[in-house]
């Protein structure tokens, strides 16, 4: 499929909307999630940061010696346990007469280290919230608070590693994305579905279409959703009004060569008899108005009848009624004709009144032409429908062949008949895409090879 | 021998029955279907000329409607519409021979008598009998090779008696053969015919049948 069909499917349409907007619902979804996820997550970390500083805050006191000291250590454990990302820190800041001195205390979970703090001044009881580097390079959320304890102005600082806020947030879009992740393919697996059901109406459209095209069914058939019944209903009408126009055309034609030739024919007899110079021209015009007539008639009839979709003509009953006819018309002659065996299934993807104007005047050719017998025989070849009949007359020369199919020419003006049977029968036959080809026969006369499109 | 043509175009009509008396044979015409079916189905003809496009009944209801009640005369359809749907369908209604407008008199002739001498099962075109010839092609009778000169009607009456050879042949069946329907028909002008023929004809060939009728003896 290249991408031009692919743009001009309604599959590919409705699928490419849905995964869409499937995808773009997700995304949504996932990184609103994340973000309220992550904000919680560090609102509840700096919460617990200002608790622990609140607990050390409570807990300061001043020694005898007047240094700074805690009344009862502070109690999660994490402080306790050496770089265990969990710190507290106190500075003594510059004062009147003594110079500041970073980590005058610190928590047991700091070791030796000293967290650089930036050097802001704060108000006093104010608490600032800022970022450091850690003992082991970790970047560190930290708070911190300044307090005058006896005119001895301190820092308080609480930090705590930022990975610890990170893990469950990153664990916790892990598995957000792998949800949602879930959560689109299902919903693209339901969209897949729903296209796919959704539009079997129409796949199924087309084989009623294929059907119809094919010449298999007359018209469509089958039973469709409520959407599609309409045009079904509408395309049938007009296959139905094509039909009756084609019928129509037919009566039409009929009518004109009724009303046409009866009155040539009160001319030709008012001619005939009679050896002047007007009785042989009303003769010779009589004629060629015939001619004129039957073609044209031939041809409009035809022309109407190959745009019609969905026509298919079963061999058998034709071939059965022009051999009786055949048999009648030349009861005189003592002929043999001799209808080959033929499959009940061969059928002709055309109009019947079609296929009985090129099979009867090809097998009247050869009953005409025949001394003894003529045969028919009919099948597929190269899935076409191909009928031969051949006469066991005197032939005609290959030279001239091909000029028997054109119009009018005739072999010999002594048999009945008007010679434009064969350029009709090749008319119609190239109208359908078909041909008629002559060819010597293994009876001794003439073969006529009919080559015609077929319904499988 | 008598024939009926129907056809509905009057001067087709009119040129149709001057053609097919010059021919020799007693002519009835009908215009229209209803009339032609009631014709044929209760006149005897030797054969029907009959064109498709009729007013009030087409000409293959007609025919089916003889043909269903038995009428077996051979009939050559006449039609305008040269196409095999059309000769497929008068064939199948029990038609014998098509021919398509605008026709040859001499071809539709021809026609009718090849269908006639099929009908009698004779075929060739010359009817023999003993040493009289007929000659259905150009009406020509001739005894031992010499031609003999008779009236239409003594021709007539002799072409059916040829046609049936060996068979009985009742006065009626004569009259309803040499005559057309609007013909004052007289039984014993008949018999004036016949004896004019035996006259003209190597004795004995025609036999009476006594109570029956006529029939013509030493068949070939």
């Amino acid at each position: 499929m290249t991408l031009a069909t692919l743009r001009g499917s309604l599959r590919f349409r409705l699928l490419l909307g849905t995964l869409f907007w499937i995808a773009a619902t997700i995304l949504v979804a996932g990184w609103g999630l994340g973000n309220m996820f992550r904000q919680h997550v560090e609102l509840q970390f700096h919460a617990e940061l200002k608790t622990h500083l609140d607990q050390l805050t409570a807990q300061l006191a001043l020694d005898d010696q007047g240094r700074p000291t805690l009344a009862m250590p502070l109690s999660d454990p994490r402080l306790n346990k050496p770089f265990a990302g969990l710190y507290w820190q106190i500075d003594r800041l510059a004062g009147p007469g003594f110079p500041a001195s970073p980590a005058v205390m610190r928590s047991r979970s700091l070791w030796d280290q000293v967290l650089r703090v930036p050097a802001d001044t704060l108000a006093s009881g104010e608490v600032h919230q800022h970022r450091i580097a850690g003992p082991q390079r970790e970047t560190l959320g930290m708070v911190e608070r300044s307090v005058r304890i006896d005119e001895l102005p301190l820092r308080l600082i609480v930090a705590a590693d930022e990975g610890l806020m990170i893990e469950p947030v990153a664990r916790f879009n892990k598995e957000l994305w792998l949800a949602l992740g879930v959560l689109g393919l299902g919903l693209a697996l339901a969209a897949l579905v729903q296209v796919f059901v959704g539009l079997a109406p129409l796949r199924k459209l087309r084989a009623a279409l294929g059907r119809v095209h094919r010449g298999e069914v007359p018209r469509m058939e089958g039973a469709f959703p409520a959407e599609i019944m309409p045009l079904v209903e509408e395309f049938n009408t007009v296959l139905a009004r094509n039909a009756e126009v084609v019928e129509r055309a037919r009566t039409q034609a009929g009518n004109l060569a009724h009303a046409l030739k009866t009155p040539l024919s009160v001319l030709s007899n008012a001619a005939s008899g009679k050896d002047d110079a007007l009785a042989r021209l009303v003769a010779t015009q009589v004629e060629m108005a015939r001619r004129q007539v039957d073609y044209h008639l031939a041809r409009a009839q035809a022309a109407a009848a190959v745009r019609l979709p969905g026509a298919r003509t079963p061999l058998n009953p034709v071939v059965d009624g022009l051999v009786r006819t055949m048999r009648r018309i030349h009861a005189g002659r003592d002929l043999d004709l001799v209808m080959q065996p033929m499959a009940a299934s061969l059928a002709f993807h055309g109009e019947a009144q079609d296929l009985q104007e090129m099979l009867g005047n090809l097998l009247d050719n050869a009953c005409k032409w025949a001394s003894r017998r003529v045969e028919i025989n009919a099948g597929i070849e190269q899935d076409r429908l191909v009928i031969r009949v051949d006469d066991d007359g005197k032939g005609i020369a290959a030279a001239q062949r091909e000029a028997m199919l054109r119009r009018g020419v005739r072999a010999d003006q002594q048999v009945p008949g008007s010679g434009l049977g064969l350029a009709i029968v090749d008319d119609l036959a190239r109208m359908y895409g078909g041909q008629v080809v002559l060819a010597g026969s293994p009876l001794g006369g003439l073969r006529a090879v009919l080559t015609l499109p077929a319904v499988q | 021998m008598r024939i009926l043509v129907v056809e509905d175009e009057p001067t087709l009509a009119a040129q149709l029955a001057e053609g097919v008396r010059e021919a020799g044979y007693a002519v009835d015409v009908a215009h229209n279907g209803l009339d032609a079916h009631f014709m044929g189905d209760t006149e005897s003809f030797d054969a029907v000329v009959l064109d498709l496009g009729l007013p009030q009944m087409d000409g293959i209801t007609a025919l089916k409607k003889w043909r269903a009640a038995r009428r077996t005369m051979p009939v050559l359809i006449l039609t305008a519409r040269d196409n095999w749907h059309e000769k497929v369908a008068g064939i199948d209604a029990g038609a014998d021979d098509y021919l398509t407008k605008p026709f040859h008199m001499e071809e539709l002739l021809a026609r009718l008598r090849a269908l006639i001498r099929r009908a009698g099962g004779h075929a060739s075109a010359e009817l023999a009998c003993g040493p009289v010839t007929l000659d259905t092609r150009n009406n020509r009778v001739t005894v031992e090779g010499r031609a003999l000169t008779l009236t239409s009607h003594e021709y007539r009456v002799l072409a059916y008696l040829m046609h049936h050879a060996g068979e009985v042949v009742s006065r009626g069946d004569l009259v309803e053969h040499i005559y057309a329907q609007d013909f004052d028909r007289d039984s014993n002008t008949v018999e004036v015919f016949i004896g004019r023929l035996r006259k003209k004809l190597p004795p004995g060939l025609i036999e009476t049948v006594r109570g029956m009728g006529y029939r013509l003896a030493n068949p070939q």
